[in-house]
Parts: C-alpha cells; sequence; structure tokens
C-alpha cells in the first residue's frame, strides 16, 4: 500500500504542480475547514486550509476561474468554483446545496477536513485582460466565481481600466458577499445590485440584469459572465450590441463533473471538455453550445 | 479475473452471463454470446447486475429485538429463537396460526425447502409468495383453461410468429430481451399488435395500436373473438379436435360487437379490426401478456379471456404460436413450480388431492395438513386480525410491495413473532423480531426457473459478506430444529430430492444444466426438455373454453382519476437492490406521478410541481410530471420508491378465483399541494 | 533475435512458463464461451471469435478501487494498491489499436495514473486475425486485421505454428528468457504470414467495399437520431463492451472509512450528463447516441489523430434492437 501526501524528498507537495494540487492520481488532499459564512440560507463560504499528512499547510497555486473537485468523503467528490482570488488568504469555496454531496459540505463545522484536487479549468485570461475595460455580470450561485476575479482585479487595480459589476439574484436573501460591495466601491469598481422579487426592506434595484446594464452602462472591452443560461444569452447580446466582440466575452460554464482532468466525459460539450478546454470559453466558441 | 457462469438476478428473461470476480469481489458482468436468450446480450439492469452485491449496507449478522433495538446475535441463538417461536405459536394456537412467505428471487431449493417447513414443520399449509400479487391469475386461469399455468412456448419462438399480440406488458422496460426478440420477429415481417391504455416504447413502435380504457380488457377481447369467429378465422379443425365449449364462448361473444367494445373499452372499431384482422390471419400467432392482464380483481378472467382467443384461433402446440405471461421475478416461475403455494405442493400436484397428498407423506416421512392454507394477502388480514400470530419471511418485502401498506404495517405489528431472511435491511426488516443475513445470488449454488420454463444454474462467485449464508442452509437448519430430517450436502441433493417428488422436474440434474438448462416438463433423466407445451394434447384431455363478461366498468366521483401502478426499466421492484446500484438510482432517483398534460392544466399542476393523491387506503404527497404518454384521466406511478411508497394508496381488493390485488387499477383524488 | 516460431504443442509448456511470474490472462472457454479470464493451465480458445469482454478491461477495469479511506481523530489517510503483474495473451490488433487511442487520451494533460500504471506493468501478446469474425469492420479503420507496432510480442498462426515477433525490450527479453520454446523460422513462414493476412484483408473490405470513414461521417449526420433513439432500448451495452469507451464515474462507499471506486459508466444513459439541477444538456436518447458516434469518428479523431472506433464488432453483437453501427454502416442513414 502507498500512502500518499508528501514528496519523496520530505517536503510537503506545493498545491499546482502536475496540476494535481500537490497528490499523485485521484487521491485528494486535505483540506480543514477553518471558517464557515453564511451566504444565504442554503450557500455557505467555507474558508479552507490545505494540509498534509503532518498537519501543516500546503499553499495551493491558482488563477481566478479556477474550480477543485471537492470531496466529503463517503458522499463523493463534485466541481466548486475556487471563490477566493489567489492574491488573499485563505482558500474558500462557495457552496450551495443541491445534492447529497453539497449536502455534506453544508454540514461540515470548522476542523472537519474535506478533500480536493486541482486547481483545475482555465481561469479567466486575466492577462489579456489587461489594460483593457472589464465588464462583470453574473446571475444567481454563478457569482462566487466572478467574486474570485473581483477580488483580484481589486488588489490588481492598476491594470485594468474601467471596471463594472452587475449582479442579480432572485430575492435579496439570496445575494451572496454582501459585505463586500462597499470594499469593491472603494477600489473603484462600479457595482450594481438587482433582484427579481423583492422584500420589504429592499431599496435596490428590481429587475433582470441586463436592465442594470442600461444605467451601469459599461464601456466596451472584456466581459466575464457567469449565470443560468438565459441570463448568459440576454447579457451577451446585449453587450455586443454595445460594441463588445464575441472573443472577448468569457462564460464561466458548468456541467455534471467526475474526474476534472478531462477522462470521465461527463462535462462534454461538442469537442470540448468543459473541464480542462473551460470553464472559461470565449462566446464565439461556445455560443451554439450552451 | 474469473469469469463465473451464472443467470442473471434481476426478471423472469432468465438471461445466461459471466460475473467477473477479482480477488474475491464481484467487478462487473458481461453477457454469455452462447447463451439462448441473452445471446451476448443484456438489459442495463442485467449489465450491472452484481453491482449491489458488495454494497456495505449488506446484512452481515443476525439480528434479534431486544427491548426495542436490533441486536447482534448468533446463528444458533436467532435459529433456535425462530424455530421456538413458531413451534411454540403452532402448539398453542394451532398450525393456522402460523405462515410461511418465501422468496420468488430465491432458488428452486430454497423454495422448495420453505414450502416443506411450512407443510412438514409446521403442518401448515398456510405458504405462499408474490406470485400472488402478480400471476396467480394465469396459474389459475390458464390453468383451468389448459391445464397449465406457465408460457407454453419458448421466447425464442417468437421470432416464427406471423403476429404478436402484447397486452398489459410494458416489454421494452420490465422483459428487454424478450421485447428485443419481439421487435427482431417484427423486423422479420411479424405483425405487432400492443394494447395498453399507456403509450409505452413498445406500443410507440407497434404496427397496431389498441389503447383501451383501464380495465376494460374482457371487453375488447372478445371483440377480437367476436371478430375473428363472424370474419371465418377461427381454426374449426382445431376447435373441434381438441377443445370443449365453444358454442357458449361464441354466444357470449357475440354481444361483443365493435361499437359494444368501443363504448366499453374506447377503442375505436377500425382499430379493432385492423387487430383482429392481423392476428386472426397470421398462420402463426402468439399472446404476451403480463401485469396489465393479471394485477386486476378479475385478473383471472382477463386471462381466460386471452386463453379464449389462442383456443378458437387454433394457436397452441406449434412453433411461433402460444400464449406467454411474461413472470416478473426470476425465480417466480420456479417458486410456483415448487409448490410455495396454498393449494399445491411441487408440480401443482393438488393438497387436496389424497394420492398427491399420501405421495408427499410417504417422501417427507411425515403426516400433511389437507386443507389449501391462505394467500398472502389473506394472510396480512389474518394477521391483522389475530388469527395468524407467527410468520417466517424469505426475501419479501411487503411493507412496500403488497397493497394497502397500511394494512400490512398493522398487519406486521399484530404479529406476535417474526423473522425475515434478507440481504438488505427494508421497510419490512425494520419491524421483524428476528432478521437473518442472507446471500444474494452472486453468493450460492442452486438453480432459476425463467419465465419460459426453462431451468437453469445460478453459480456462487464469491463468497457471503460477513456470516451471511445461503438461504438453503438456514431452511434445512429449522426444518432439523423442528424434527423434520434434513442433511443436504448441497444444493444439488435438494435438487435430486425435488426430482423423486416432481414429475415435471423428474429429469433435472446439474449434471444435465448446461449452458441452456433444460424446460420442464423434463420427466425423466433421459428427456430433452419440453419447449412447446400442448403439441398433442393438454393436461386436462381437451382445452376448455370459459366465456367472460365484462359489465362497464365502474367511476366513483369521489375519486376522479385512475391510478394504475407499474414499474420502471431502470428499477427493480421494491428498488433494494437497483436504489443501491449507482448507475441505475442515477437514471431514476426519485419518484414522480405522471399525468396527462390537460389534466395537469386543469389541476393548476406544473410539471415538476408537488400534488397530493388520495385514494380510500391512503395518501401520498408527490412530484408530478406531464407526459402525453398516459391517458386524460389516468395517472402512472412506479412503486419502486420507499419514500414515497405507491402502495400506500391500492387497496387489498382481490380476485375472487386467484386472490391477486388490484394494483393496476385505483380510483383516486389529486390535488395541486399549495405552498 | 525477434521472430521465432512456437509449435502449436509448445503453446501451453510457454504459458505455463510464463505464469511462474506474471498473471497470465487468455482467452478460455467458459460454458460455451471464449472470454479473457485468468488462464488456468488449458488450451487457449484461440480459434474462436474474439471475446465479447475486451482485455481493455484489464487496463479500465469495471470496477477498480482508486484507494481506500480510513477517518482517525478527524484526519484520514488513504491506501492505494499497485496494480499486479500481468500478461495479456491472445489480443487481437483492433483492441491493440484501442489501447492506443486510450493511451493518447489518458496520457494526454493530466495524465491518469491508474490506466497508466496498468500499462506499465502488462506485457501484452497479441495475436493477428487471419479469419476475421462476422461482425469485424477493422480493415477500413486502419486497425486491423493485422497489429502494426505497439505489441510486445506479436503471433500470427501459420498452421504449423505460430510465427513469433518482438516489438519492444520486453518482447526479446521473453523470446531470450523463454528460448526453449521456440525455434528459428523459415523464410517462407514470413511470406506465408503475408500472405494470410492480405487474404483477411482482402476478406473484410470485399464485405464491404464502399466502406470508408467519409461514408460513415455521411450516414451520421444523415441518421435521423431520434427515430433511432425511440427503438433503442437504453441497455448501454454499446459503450460498456467497446474497448475505447472509458467513461466512468466516481463514487464513494462506506462511512467514516470505505472506499473510493472508479466504474465504467455510458454516455448513452440519461443521467451521464444530466446536472444536479435537473438540467440535462443532452436530454433525447437520440441525442446521446449521436454524441457517441460523433466522439467515435469526429471528436476523438481531432484530439488523437486515431479514430475512436476499431471495428471489432462488439457494439452490435451486444445491441437489444438495430440502432447499431453494424446497421448505420449496413444501410446507411434511416
Amino acid at each position: 500500500m502507498r500512502e500518499t501526501g508528501r514528496r519523496a524528498d520530505g517536503r510537503a507537495r506545493r498545491g499546482g504542480e502536475g496540476g494535481w494540487g500537490g497528490t499523485d492520481g485521484y487521491v485528494p488532499l486535505q483540506a480543514e475547514v477553518v471558517d464557515i459564512d453564511v451566504e444565504s440560507t442554503n450557500t455557505y463560504l467555507l474558508s479552507l486550509r490545505p494540509i498534509d499528512d503532518e498537519d501543516e499547510t500546503v499553499e495551493v497555486d491558482y488563477s481566478p476561474g479556477q474550480f477543485l473537485m471537492v470531496s466529503v468523503f463517503g458522499l463523493g467528490e463534485c466541481p466548486i468554483s475556487i471563490a477566493s482570488s489567489p492574491t488573499r488568504e485563505p482558500l474558500q469555496i462557495c457552496v450551495r446545496e443541491a445534492g447529497r454531496i453539497t449536502q455534506g459540505m453544508m454540514a461540515a463545522r470548522v476542523g472537519d477536513v474535506l478533500g480536493i484536487r486541482g486547481p483545475f479549468g482555465n481561469g479567466f485570461p486575466v492577462a489579456d485582460m489587461k489594460d483593457r475595460n472589464v465588464a462583470i455580470a453574473g446571475g444567481g450561485s454563478g457569482f462566487a466565481t466572478l467574486r474570485s476575479l473581483i477580488n483580484y482585479i481589486a488588489d490588481h487595480r492598476d491594470d485594468y481600466r474601467e471596471v463594472t459589476v452587475v449582479y442579480g439574484a432572485r430575492t435579496p436573501q439570496d445575494l451572496y458577499f454582501t459585505s463586500e460591495y462597499g470594499s469593491w466601491q472603494a477600489a473603484d469598481i462600479e457595482v450594481g445590485i438587482t433582484v427579481d422579487m423583492m422584500d420589504a426592506s429592499w431599496k435596490g434595484n428590481v429587475g433582470l440584469v441586463t436592465s442594470l446594464l442600461s444605467e451601469i452602462d459599461p464601456a466596451p472591452g472584456a466581459a466575464a459572465l457567469c449565470g443560468p443560461p438565459m441570463m448568459i444569452r440576454a447579457v451577451a447580446k446585449d453587450l455586443l450590441d454595445r460594441g463588445f466582440i464575441e472573443q472577448e466575452i468569457y462564460i464561466s460554464l458548468e456541467r455534471h463533473m467526475k474526474c476534472g482532468v478531462g477522462k470521465c466525459e461527463h462535462c462534454t460539450m461538442g469537442p470540448y471538455h468543459v473541464c480542462t478546454d473551460g470553464p472559461i470559453f470565449s462566446y464565439d466558441r461556445v455560443r451554439d453550445l450552451i | 479475473m474469473e469469469m463465473i457462469a451464472t443467470t442473471c438476478v434481476y426478471c423472469g428473461c432468465g438471461c445466461g452471463l459471466f460475473i467477473h470476480v477479482e480477488d474475491g469481489r464481484a467487478v462487473g458482468v458481461s453477457p454469455n454470446p452462447a447463451h439462448p436468450i441473452s445471446r451476448g446480450r443484456l438489459c442495463v439492469k442485467g449489465w450491472l447486475a452484481a453491482d449491489f452485491v458488495h454494497h456495505p449496507d449488506r446484512l452481515r449478522a443476525p439480528l434479534i429485538r431486544r427491548g426495542g433495538r436490533m441486536v447482534r446475535s448468533s446463528w444458533d441463538e436467532a435459529l433456535t429463537a425462530t424455530a421456538e417461536r413458531l413451534k411454540e405459536i403452532r402448539d398453542e394456537a394451532g398450525p393456522g396460526a402460523v405462515a410461511v412467505l418465501t422468496s420468488a428471487k430465491g432458488t428452486n431449493e430454497e423454495n422448495y425447502l420453505f414450502a416443506k417447513l411450512a407443510r412438514a414443520g409446521l403442518r401448515t399449509n398456510n405458504v405462499d409468495h408474490v406470485a400472488r400479487l402478480c400471476h396467480a391469475p394465469s396459474v389459475a386461469g390458464l390453468g383451468a383453461a389448459l391445464g397449465s399455468g406457465a408460457m407454453t412456448n419458448p421466447i425464442r419462438g417468437l421470432l416464427s410468429s406471423d403476429a404478436i399480440l402484447v397486452t398489459g406488458s410494458n416489454t421494452t422496460e420490465q422483459h428487454p430481451l424478450v421485447a428485443a426478440t419481439i421487435l427482431e420477429a417484427q423486423s422479420r415481417g411479424a405483425a405487432l399488435i400492443v394494447a395498453d391504455p399507456r403509450r409505452t416504447q413498445i406500443a410507440s413502435l407497434a404496427d397496431h395500436r389498441l389503447a383501451p380504457r383501464l380495465g376494460t380488457d374482457v371487453a375488447w377481447i372478445n371483440g377480437l373473438l367476436n371478430l375473428i369467429i363472424e370474419g371465418g378465422l377461427a381454426d374449426e379443425e382445431f376447435i373441434r379436435e381438441r377443445t370443449a365449449g365453444f358454442d357458449a364462448l361464441k354466444e357470449s361473444v357475440s354481444k361483443y360487437t365493435p361499437e359494444v367494445v368501443e363504448k366499453i373499452s374506447g377503442i375505436p372499431p377500425r382499430d379493432l379490426e385492423a387487430a383482429a384482422a392481423a392476428f386472426g390471419e397470421a398462420p402463426r400467432a402468439a399472446v404476451v401478456y403480463a401485469m396489465g392482464t393479471t394485477q386486476h380483481s378479475n385478473g383471472t378472467e382477463n386471462v381466460l379471456a386471452l386463453a379464449n382467443l389462442v383456443l378458437a384461433t387454433g394457436n397452441l402446440g406449434r412453433e411461433g404460436t402460444g400464449i406467454c405471461p411474461l413472470r416478473g421475478h426470476q425465480n417466480v416461475q420456479g417458486a410456483c413450480d415448487m409448490g410455495a403455494l396454498p393449494n399445491v405442493y411441487s408440480g401443482y400436484q393438488k393438497v387436496e388431492d389424497p394420492a398427491a397428498r399420501g405421495r408427499m407423506e410417504a417422501a417427507w416421512g411425515t403426516d400433511l395438513p389437507p386443507a389449501p392454507g391462505l394467500t398472502a394477502v389473506e394472510m396480512m388480514e389474518a394477521a391483522k386480525e389475530g388469527r395468524l400470530k407467527g410468520l417466517f419471511i424469505s426475501g419479501e418485502n411487503p411493507m412496500m410491495s403488497y397493497p394497502d401498506r397500511g394494512l400490512v404495517g398493522r398487519a406486521l405489528e399484530s404479529l406476535e413473532f417474526f423473522a425475515v431472511a434478507e440481504i438488505f435491511p427494508t421497510e419490512t426488516t425494520a419491524l421483524a423480531d428476528v432478521v437473518l443475513p442472507a446471500a444474494s445470488f452472486a453468493e450460492k449454488d442452486g438453480t432459476f426457473t425463467s419465465t419460459e420454463r426453462r431451468v437453469q444454474r445460478v453459480r456462487r462467485a464469491v463468497p457471503p459478506p460477513g456470516e451471511a449464508r445461503p438461504e438453503v442452509e438456514v431452511a434445512a437448519a429449522l426444518l432439523r430444529r423442528l424434527g423434520v430430517p434434513a442433511e443436504y450436502a448441497s444444493p444439488e441433493e435438494v435438487m435430486a430430492e425435488i426430482a423423486s417428488v416432481t414429475p415435471s422436474y423428474g429429469g433435472i440434474s446439474y449434471p444435465r444444466l448446461g449452458t441452456a438448462g433444460l424446460s420442464w416438463p423434463c420427466p425423466d433423466p433421459d428427456h430433452p426438455g419440453t419447449e412447446i407445451l400442448h403439441k398433442e394434447s393438454f393436461p386436462i384431455g381437451r382445452a376448455r373454453f370459459f366465456p367472460v363478461e365484462l359489465l362497464a366498468a365502474g367511476s366513483d366521483p369521489e375519486y376522479p382519476f385512475l391510478l394504475t401502478t407499474g414499474r420502471s426499466l431502470f428499477h427493480f421492484h421494491t428498488g433494494s437492490m437497483t436504489r443501491r446500484t449507482h448507475l441505475l438510482d442515477r437514471e431514476l432517483p426519485k419518484p414522480a406521478v405522471e399525468m396527462n398534460p390537460e389534466d395537469a392544466a386543469a389541476l393548476g399542476v406544473r410539471s415538476g410541481g408537488r400534488v397530493v393523491v388520495e385514494s380510500a387506503s391512503g395518501s401520498l404527497e408527490v412530484e408530478a410530471r406531464t407526459t402525453d404518454t398516459v391517458p386524460p384521466g389516468t395517472v402512472f406511478f412506479p412503486f419502486h420508491f420507499a419514500e414515497a411508497p405507491a402502495n400506500l394508496l391500492t387497496a387489498a381488493d382481490l380476485d375472487p378465483r386467484s386472490k391477486i390485488p388490484e394494483f393496476k387499477r385505483t380510483p383516486v383524488r389529486i390535488r395541486r399541494l399549495e405552498g | 533475435m525477434t521472430a521465432s516460431l512456437l509449435r502449436r504443442e509448445g503453446l501451453v509448456p510457454l504459458l505455463r512458463d510464463l505464469a511462474e511470474t506474471l498473471e497470465v490472462v487468455a482467452p478460455i472457454l467458459v460454458d460455451g464461451s471464449a472470454v479473457f479470464a485468468t488462464w488456468r493451465g488449458e488450451e487457449p480458445a484461440l480459434k474462436a471469435d474474439n471475446p465479447l469482454n475486451s482485455p481493455v478491461e484489464f487496463f479500465l477495469p469495471k470496477r477498480e478501487v482508486l484507494f481506500r479511506y480510513v477517518q482517525y481523530s478527524g484526519r484520514y489517510t488513504f491506501a492505494e494498491e499497485p496494480p499486479k503483474a500481468r500478461l495479456i495473451f491472445g489480443m487481437r490488433p483492433c483492441d491493440l489499436r484501442a489501447l492506443e487511442v486510450l493511451d493518447r487520451l489518458f496520457g494526454a494533460d493530466i495524465p491518469d495514473h491508474p490506466y497508466l500504471a496498468r500499462r506499465r506493468s502488462t506485457v501484452v501478446v497479441v495475436l493477428n486475425c487471419t479469419t476475421p469474425g462476422e461482425r469485424c469492420f477493422c480493415g477500413f479503420l486502419g486497425s486491423g486485421p493485422a497489429a502494426v507496432g505497439g505489441y510486445d510480442l506479436l503471433l500470427t498462426d501459420l498452421g504449423r505454428g505460430y510465427l513469433v515477433e518482438a516489438g519492444s525490450p520486453a518482447g526479446v527479453f521473453i523470446l531470450q528468457a523463454h528460448r526453449c520454446h521456440f525455434e528459428e523460422p523459415l523464410p517462407e513462414d514470413h511470406l506465408e504470414k503475408e500472405r494470410l493476412l492480405a487474404g483477411a484483408e482482402e476478406e473484410l473490405r470485399g464485405r464491404r467495399p464502399a466502406l470508408s470513414p467519409e461514408v460513415l461521417k455521411r450516414a451520421i449526420e444523415e441518421t435521423d437520431w431520434e427515430v433511432a433513439g425511440s427503438r433503442c432500448l437504453s441497455c448501454g451495452g454499446c459503450s460498456l463492451v467497446c474497448p475505447v469507451c472509458h467513461c466512468f464515474t466516481v463514487i464513494d462507499q462506506g462511512v467514516p472509512d470505505g472506499e473510493r471506486l472508479r466504474c465504467r459508466d455510458s454516455c448513452t444513459l440519461a443521467g451521464f450528463s444530466r446536472m444536479t439541477s435537473g438540467a440535462n444538456p443532452r436530454p433525447s436518447l437520440g441525442e446521446r447516441l449521436r454524441h457517441w458516434y460523433l466522439d467515435k469518428f469526429v471528436y476523438i479523431p481531432e484530439k488523437t489523430g486515431l479514430f475512436g472506433c476499431v471495428g471489432c464488432g462488439r457494439c452490435s453483437r451486444v445491441c437489444l434492437s438495430d440502432v447499431d453501427r453494424w446497421s448505420l454502416l449496413r444501410e446507411g442513414p434511416r
């Protein structure tokens, strides 16, 4: 039997080596849950500390838009976007309860361990976006992956020109990261928030993300979108009308995944694997596939 | 890696397959190209048949209820407790107060020994199994009409048919290998006629589709008969030489004109006429049927109507003809053959017949009770009323599969003692006093008998988990504790005893069971087995026509919808195996009641929304799914899901002749669930 | 030396010697059919058709334990089992080609260690096909009837014995280490091999003279996939038996200790692509069947340069209906 977690020279593995986040084969790295933030009734933001066999912290390198295969041992493994920016500690994932495995993640308490493999996927092309205006638009739970990009941009603010964020959720209770909108605005990022259905306390916008776009009026450049297919199509069309080009509109897609490394074939979309060719695709490549 | 040749555990097709064994674990399955039915093919459940074997939920140790909790015990303690308690109840309250339910998933050897346990050990004829819930009408109906209740022709014979009538059978989902054979016959030119209220896959592929209202089969079958007789398509020579009672039949069906049939069943006259022509004109025609025919309060009459049809057209005793009840479980045919029934010994020898009883008494060395016992659902009634006090269940889950779950729950809880032998914890083991861990099909030797009377080997591929044992050993151990000699070195020796007392199995022995097994009747060791029944004569001499009538089906204004329960391709019955098979459960992970979009719109229900379905027996909250495969006024619900047990809604309305419950037609009302 | 002759009667003694250090897997007869299983000393069933269970199964098992997990004080330890040293005897060129396709898919980008570990610990002895099976159509796909490289040893049945050629250092090693079983081949032996294989190739082409990848691709485009889907009985057999198919799923069994299992899966099943939300990118059977064919004849060639179909014909042997490749080829699109 071969036990894993350490390199032959005894040092803990660093994340990103060989793309396996510090482990060989399909054996995950363990990650201790160090904090839990409640984003909504069915969504938690889990802060993780990846560890080796000796409980030493392992650094995991990643870029915004990448994802991890997260394990709850005994229930299974599924893909979760990384919600934190690599410029900040700790590593964070945003988990929405959808099935048995995410239910298991939501039941984790501080001190429990999950398993992680990765980071996988191609991430947003942050280098190509430099010196460009960046319009970010998200709907629903997809906004978690965009948060990684927003905080990354905020921490490299001078590399980017006009940056706008437009985000919509079903109800005010479903909005994520509400405590951070102020810090984004302080970083000279224009933020527009909307909900489909308001409640008595809501004083903000009501309506679709596309209606906010006319208010925010992003200048053409790069765009990053994540959300339900209908929202993506509507927002992409709106952006194209504003002078954005398809090659610079980047969509983060999701699919059922079981390996994260392009082998199990669950995430195939036409000729692509969403896990290795994506999850970030420029709109011209996937317009007819989503 | 080893490849162990065995027979699939799921349905009555009886496919031969290999279990792949690596380091003592079953890791997969592949079909056997040399097997006459599978011929290198399997259905999705067959391909995944080994996946549940090593599931962590497998029962591994005997359990006894102590102080309200199930506590691990030894085999000796558990068997002794079981034997002692049943003996006590038998001695104090009489043999009528104890009963045995055997498993249609168990081997022939196990079924035979459990029937012997009831009769020789507990001195009761209260022995039954789930054939009561599925093909009891076939046994009763075909037994009366033809002298034998079994499928008359082999599955592959359908390739020679010129017309095939499929009724009450969702064949592509329940008997995929039979469906594959039927579709192959169709591609060779056979006319496929399918009758089903729902537009199932096989119905959508039919050449002629009949869509009768639920419960009106007697009407349209009589209608077909009438058209065939009037059209001069009846086989007069066959009728004259080999049957009795035709004139009364002809008289009786003459009322069922196409117009009358349309009024009762909703089938348009031209559809009926086309089907009658296709069936009547075919030189060789076969009838294939299943639960849609039998699971009615007039199930026996439905079967008799079909028997009338094949008799009148001379479609028996020749290749490509026949009447084919498709048995559900892989060994429900065998369980019936082995006499796990309250009124017959193995080989359908009647307990009331002094000569048959005398032979069995001589063979078993003990007196045997002469009066037929209780049937399965009657046992539940008797338990609820306190007349039945002790029960042994082998591999059955009445809480999920019997009608009127409320009744079953009360019944089981009223028993003074009941024990269950099982492979997984179920809704029934949860209520038991003793739970015995059993070996699965991959972990024991024995035989299964498929729907076409084919007796085949099942072979042990891996050891059972923990302390689980093959039930043939459990039955023998209980028999010995009840003072009945039962020393068998192996299941093969049990089959030798079966062959010695069962004429139709007289020539069956393990060395003779090669890849293709042997089809009974196989009366002696040189007999090659019998593929086609009734070639020269019927066991009763002449076959009998039984006229049957259908008054219009009633309707209940309080319960304006009709619920029909059934199955899915991806699950098997109560789901204890398939819901623990990842790929199967993933296909159909949760229950939903299927309803026509018109009905959904009228109720204000969207597909995916929740509804309350209520019957006189109980009520259920469940997701609704709209589909146009179900006609307006009818809803369909599979019974695989413990979280929404369909049998909460069904009633224990029994067919008077065969005692089968009316699973296929339950009046219900439906409303949208608010909030 | 790199080529030898093995007399017929020398085959079992050779296998016996090899079985002393490796688990030998060969086609053997079980219950009337030839299957690939652990060899136990009997005469291998080499004259029979290619067994229905592909030897690729020994590299990508139907079910394997990726690792075991054991929990202690809130932390886990993991244990993986190393693969067995094996020799597969009697693999056909089509299945060998399937391994080559899988090498390119599973060796690419982030490599799949369990598969590659099995590749490294398995010796592959291939048998050329001199009498094609009824459903075989390897010829025009370039995957048979003869193997060209990629084997450790290659056998061709000449009648009087087998011409044995080494294709790798491991093959050369076996010829030398077990030289007592072999003899020098005659020059005619190589000619006889060419003659037999040319005959087999001609027979394959003769069955379907007009067949070509282009014809197949057009057939895929023109088929009415919804009609094909309406006749499919959803058994999944085609994808479970195909030597190139490699879809898998991963499941955990056991809490708190247990195993993470990798199990073969099938893209023809509805749940395969369905997401937890319930949305399904390929909701109809017709779409899933079409995707399966496109993957074989368009996507895999784009990724690897090789066809994703090796013409072994197993899919048509297991099909419960008539949506298999064989019908697609035989009658063209419906």
